[in-house]
């Protein structure tokens, strides 16, 4: 619990941060949401326009933005011997890394609220109302979960932050626009439908959408929650094997 | 007094093979100032991590605080405090926060932890800045805040990783202050690694010197010095090549006892070095040697690792400054 506070204090301190974190999404959601009107007409049947389509994106959006922050932390503390220091005390050493999960889907979750409320405010109705927003914030931090554990591994094995930033610059771009996070996947070519079919930011962003326009099947939930799950479970077991090499 | 420290025949190799630390034994008696002194890459951050549970060792038996180092672990970081070679602060936190997280982090709660967070702010006279973040701090107010920090639980034993290095004079002092202050009146023991000869001279009341991974003498500073014999007489020669012949020369020289050739010259122990270093000057003038610098002096530190090692400890340092022409 200490850790946590810790780094909520830090981010508090820091409000440049999770000003700059929060910055993108809401440009992402207020841009195209303008300047793309005319989607709308081409999502026939789907109630509340091109907007509405995007909002869910842009909540996945917060989550992968998120994900490298535990990441760099874990590699400033590593260099600074910070981590050391905390090794020397009484604490219980998966707390370490617990701490820095849980603050940064705290941050996810606060994070696609604000996000969540400026689209409402801009006329977005989420179908499946509140139960149906507290799904949308659960699923944003499973995800952004799922993501930390890679940036965890390469901060720990590399100890360099400027190699997180490079790999979320390459990784982010293209799993978020050649997915259905922002655009409709029927717009693509074929080749950038078959890469978005497979590609696990479709999977956040669908459930998500079905939880804003509705019609959520437990096929869609299922399969999203299984393929986040294993992304998860196999970038977590990573984290924790870099981690303990580190530790022992 | 029981021994806080007993280290049996440790042997410390790195992943790739390199053998850090290679069979030292030593011991430490509680509420003993004891150093290890060495030059950079000896060991002793190495001994230390291993000490402190940081690092695994590959053999020998070790038992801090007395707990052995492979049963009880946990028992061991329960009573000590380490300072080590980084100063491991969070910036972004306050002096005050940084001190709470550690004692959070050490299981203290409440007032406890207030009245000792206080307690140790006045110590290391930080009171006025508490509330500033340690990253406007100066590099000797942090490591000031850092020693703080590890001292929150009241450990009977602090291990101290190069406290002054990077450190301007005065911050040095204060360190050195709070130091022996914490030794005689807490009555912790310390021990200490250091590169800096005069801080192992004032702070240990016994200490180790090591170089590649082993103990080359131990004793305390008097002891070491003591067995050098009478005084150092230290020539600089800006021609290297006139080393070995001018030990030789020196050596023949009646009343020195020693001679050995240093990285920048040659040293030459004497009884009585005064009285004869007339002589010294005219003998080496009459062959030849003029050297650039000469020097008359008690011995120090230095001059025991010199004859153990036949290097200076801090060689690039030493001879920068021998090499200035102000003598002869």
């Amino acid at each position: 619990m200490s850790l946590l506070e810790r780094y909520l204090t830090k981010l508090v301190k820091n409000p440049t941060l999770l000003g700059t974190n929060l910055f993108t999404p809401l440009l992402f959601l207020v841009l195209f949401s303008q300047l793309l009107t005319k989607f709308s007409t081409f999502l026939p049947g789907q109630s509340g326009g091109y907007l509405a389509y995007l909002t869910p994106g842009v909540v996945m959006l917060n989550a992968m933005i998120g994900a490298p922050q535990g990441g760099v932390s874990l590699a400033n503390d590593l260099n600074s011997g910070f981590l050391s220091k905390m090794l020397l005390t009484q604490v219980v050493r998966p707390a370490i890394l617990l701490g820095r999960l849980l603050t940064d889907m705290f941050v996810t979750v606060i994070q696609s609220i604000i996000t969540i409320v400026v689209a409402v405010a801009m006329g977005v109705t989420i179908s499946s109302g509140l139960p149906g927003v507290l799904l949308m914030l659960l699923t944003a931090a499973f995800f952004e979960f799922a993501l930390s554990g890679v940036f965890l591994t390469v901060g720990i094995r590399t100890r360099k932050t400027e190699t997180i930033s490079a790999l979320s610059g390459v990784l982010f771009f293209p799993l978020i626009f050649i997915s259905s996070a922002m655009f409709p996947v029927s717009f693509f070519p074929d080749w950038a439908q078959t890469v978005a079919k497979y590609n696990p930011v479709s999977y956040a962003s669908d459930v998500t959408r079905d939880l804003v326009v509705g019609g959520l099947t437990v096929n869609t939930f299922v399969s999203a929650y299984l393929l986040i799950g294993i992304i998860a479970l196999a970038s977590f077991l990573a984290t924790l094997y870099q981690f303990r090499k580190v530790i022992s | 007094m029981p021994d806080i420290i007993d280290v049996q025949n440790l042997v410390v190799v790195y992943p790739d093979g390199t053998r850090a630390v290679e069979d030292i034994s030593f011991n430490v008696k509680e509420g003993e100032f004891f150093g290890f002194l060495g030059p950079n890459g000896a060991g002793k951050s190495t001994t230390i991590k291993t000490l402190t549970t940081l690092l695994r060792k590959a053999s020998g038996r070790v038992s801090v605080a007395g707990y052995d180092l492979d049963k009880s672990p946990k028992e061991i970081r329960k009573s000590i405090g380490v300072l080590t070679q980084e100063t491991s602060l969070d910036v972004d936190l306050s002096g005050w926060q940084n001190l709470h997280l550690q004692g959070r982090l050490q299981q203290l709660h409440g007032s406890i932890l207030d009245d000792r967070i206080k307690e140790l702010l006045k110590l290391v006279q930080l009171e006025d800045v508490a509330k500033k973040s340690a990253g406007r701090y100066s590099g000797g107010m942090r490591k000031r805040l850092d020693l703080a920090s590890a001292l929150i639980h009241k450990p009977k034993l602090l291990f101290l990783d190069e406290p002054t290095t990077g450190l301007d004079t005065q911050s040095r002092a204060a360190i050195w202050e709070y130091l022996e202050g914490l030794n005689r009146n807490e009555d912790i023991t310390i021990f200490l690694t250091t590169q800096y000869l005069e801080e192992a001279d004032r702070l240990c009341r016994r200490l180790s010197i090591i170089d590649h991974g082993k103990i080359i003498a131990d004793g305390t500073p008097w002891e070491l010095k003591e067995a050098i014999g009478g005084e150092t007489i230290t020539l600089t020669l800006t021609d290297a090549s006139l080393k070995s012949r001018t030990m030789d020369i020196l050596k023949s020289i009646a009343g020195i006892s020693n001679a050995m050739v240093s990285d920048s010259g040659v040293v030459a122990y004497a009884k009585n070095a005064g009285q004869i270093i007339a002589e010294v000057i005219t003998t080496l003038d009459r062959n030849g040697i003029r050297p650039s610098f000469l020097s008359i002096g008690s011995p120090t530190l230095d001059d025991v690792f010199l004859r153990e090692t036949g290097r200076r400890i801090r060689a690039d340092e030493l001879s920068r400054r021998e090499t200035e022409p102000f003598l002869m």
